[in-house]
C-alpha cells in the first residue's frame, strides 16, 4: 500500500545526502552533512590534553557543544549534547590518548526535520576529517510512523509535525575487507544486528519500533556507501 | 598467505584476529612486511625518530615544555643539547621555536624531545633565530621532506636562495635575507598543497616573474 508524502518520495526513499568536508580553516576537522534541506556543520578540534576533573584518566573523553541555529540554549540542546556525546564516545578508541579530550561542536544551519541523525553524521564525518582514531564509523537515520501506522525513513519537518511517533536510530556502518596484493575490496555484511544509539518520540508498539529498526537498518547501508564514496574523495584530494 | 609477522603502523590497530584500520586514508606497504595508514590531517601523532618543530610554552626544573600540535605536550630535557651540562642550561622563553627529534612516544606519557641526533651532536638542531613560520598539514610537510627533491622547493631553489626548516609535525619556518623572498617562498609552499609537480612549477614560475 502506497502512501502520498507531501514531497513525493517513496516511504523508503531519503532525501537528497551532500557532504563536504574541511572547509573550516581553524578546526582541525569539519564536516557539513545535509539530508534535503536540513543541514548542520561539525567542527572537531582536538585531542587536546586536559580533561575535566571527574572523568576517566585512563581514557580521552569527547566533549560535545550543540549551537542551534536560533535561540537559546535549552534543555533540548542539552539532551542532544548528551546523545551525540554518548553516541561518539562509543566509536572513539578512547584508549589510545589518555587524559585528552576531543571537542566537537555541532552548529545547526537549517533544520528541516531529522535534526539529530543530521548532526551525527556531520560529527562522525568531521571527526574522520580530524584523524580521531575510530573503531568503525557511524550512520544515523530518522524513521517515523504516521498516523494511518506506515513507516516513513527521514521525515521532513511538516511530516515529523503530523507523525504519531519517531525514532531517531544510529548504527555502525558496514565493513569492509581487503586482502593485501588484491585489489579487490570483499563486502563483508553489516554487524549483524548492532545498533548504536535509539531516541523514540511519542508512543509506538512494539512490533512498529522492531520494523522501524528493521527499515532504518536498510537504509543505513546505502548511508554507509555515502559516506564512504565522499571519503574517498576526500582521500584522493588530500594526498 | 603464508605465515609471516608483519609490523601495524599508524592507523592499523589489531583486535584479537583481524587488522582494523581507524583512520581514513591510504594504505601503503614497505618492505619488508610494514602496513601502515597514510593521512594528511592539521594535528600530529608523534613517531619517534621523527623531526618536529616546537615552540616552547613552558620550562620546569628539569624539562622544557613544547607544543608539537601533538594530544598532549612535549617535554625536552634542559640537557638534551650538545655539550650540556648543569651550568649551561639554556633559557628558552615561551613562544622560543626549537627544531627538535622525537626520541620517546608512549601511551598516556608526555612525548620526550631532544635537539641532539643519534651521535649527541647538535647538527642543526635547537633554536631558529629570525625567519618565518607557518602551519601545514602532515601530508603537506612530509611532500615537502620527500626525496627527489618536491617540485615546489626545486623550483624555487633555481631561482632563490633561502633557508628552509620543516617539522613533520606540520610547521615550515623559512628564512632568507630579503623577507620579499620570505612572503613568496611562504605563499609558494602554502598554495603547493594541492598542486600536482607540473601545477606547482607552473606557479613559482608566474610567481618568480612577478617580482622580476
Amino acid at each position: 500500500m502506497e502512501i502520498d508524502r507531501a514531497d513525493g518520495r517513496q516511504p523508503n526513499q531519503l532525501r537528497p545526502l551532500s557532504c563536504s568536508h574541511n572547509f573550516l580553516n581553524r578546526a582541525h576537522g569539519s564536516a557539513r552533512w545535509s539530508h534535503g534541506d536540513t543541514t548542520v556543520i561539525a567542527a572537531v578540534y582536538g585531542p587536546k590534553s586536559g580533561k575535566k576533573t571527574n572523568e576517566n584518566p585512563k581514557k580521552a573523553s569527547v566533549e560535545v557543544v550543540w549551537k542551534p541555529n536560533t535561540g537559546h540554549i535549552g534543555r533540548d540542546e542539552k539532551e542532544y549534547e548528551i546523545v551525540v556525546k554518548r553516541t561518539l564516545e562509543s566509536i572513539c578508541l578512547l584508549t589510545v590518548n589518555p587524559s585528552t579530550t576531543v571537542s566537537v561542536i555541532l552548529q545547526v544551519v537549517d533544520d528541516d526535520g531529522g535534526l539529530l541523525p543530521c548532526a551525527i553524521n556531520a560529527a562522525c564525518a568531521a571527526l574522520v576529517d580530524a584523524g580521531i582514531p575510530l573503531k568503525h564509523l557511524a550512520v544515523s537515520i530518522c524513521c517515523g510512523l504516521t498516523e494511518s501506522g506506515f513507516v516513513v525513513l527521514d521525515p521532513t519537518k511538516s511530516e515529523e509535525q503530523s507523525l504519531q511517533a519517531f525514532t531517531y536510530l544510529v548504527f555502525p556502518n558496514s565493513f569492509r575487507s581487503v586482502l593485501p596484493g588484491s585489489p579487490l575490496s570483499v563486502e563483508i555484511g553489516p554487524f549483524e544486528n548492532g545498533i548504536i544509539t535509539s531516541t523514540t518520540h511519542g508512543v509506538m508498539s512494539v512490533e512498529n519500533y522492531l520494523f522501524c529498526i528493521e527499515r532504518g537498518r536498510s537504509a543505513s547501508a546505502a548511508l554507509s556507501e555515502f559516506l564512504r564514496k565522499s571519503l574517498t574523495k576526500w582521500n584522493e584530494s588530500n594526498s | 598467505m603464508v605465515n609471516q609477522t608483519i609490523k601495524l603502523g599508524d592507523g592499523l590497530r589489531q583486535d584479537c584476529d583481524s587488522i582494523a584500520a581507524v583512520k581514513a586514508g591510504t594504505l601503503r606497504f614497505s618492505k619488508p612486511n610494514k602496513y601502515w595508514v597514510e593521512s594528511s590531517h592539521k594535528r600530529y601523532v608523534p613517531c619517534v625518530g621523527d623531526t618536529v618543530l616546537g615552540i616552547v610554552v613552558d620550562s620546569k626544573m628539569d624539562n622544557f615544555l613544547v607544543d608539537i600540535k601533538g594530544p598532549t605536550l612535549a617535554l625536552l630535557p634542559v640537557l638534551a643539547f650538545e655539550g650540556g651540562t648543569r651550568r649551561n642550561i639554556p633559557k628558552f622563553e615561551a613562544g622560543t621555536l626549537l627544531y627538535a627529534r622525537v626520541i620517546k612516544t608512549n601511551a598516556g606519557m608526555n612525548t620526550e624531545l631532544s635537539c641532539t641526533d643519534e651521535r649527541g651532536k647538535a647538527a642543526e638542531f635547537g633554536r631558529l633565530k629570525d625567519g618565518y613560520m607557518f602551519e601545514s598539514s602532515t601530508g603537506s610537510a612530509r611532500m615537502l621532506l620527500s626525496s627527489p627533491t618536491c617540485p615546489v622547493l626545486e623550483a624555487l631553489g633555481k631561482k632563490l636562495s633561502f633557508e628552509i626548516a620543516v617539522g613533520l609535525n606540520g610547521r615550515v619556518w623559512v628564512n632568507a635575507d630579503a623577507p620579499s623572498t620570505i612572503i613568496l617562498v611562504s605563499n609558494a609552499i602554502k598554495a603547493s598543497e594541492s598542486l600536482s609537480a607540473t601545477q606547482q612549477r607552473i606557479m613559482v614560475e608566474k610567481l618568480i616573474q612577478r617580482i622580476e
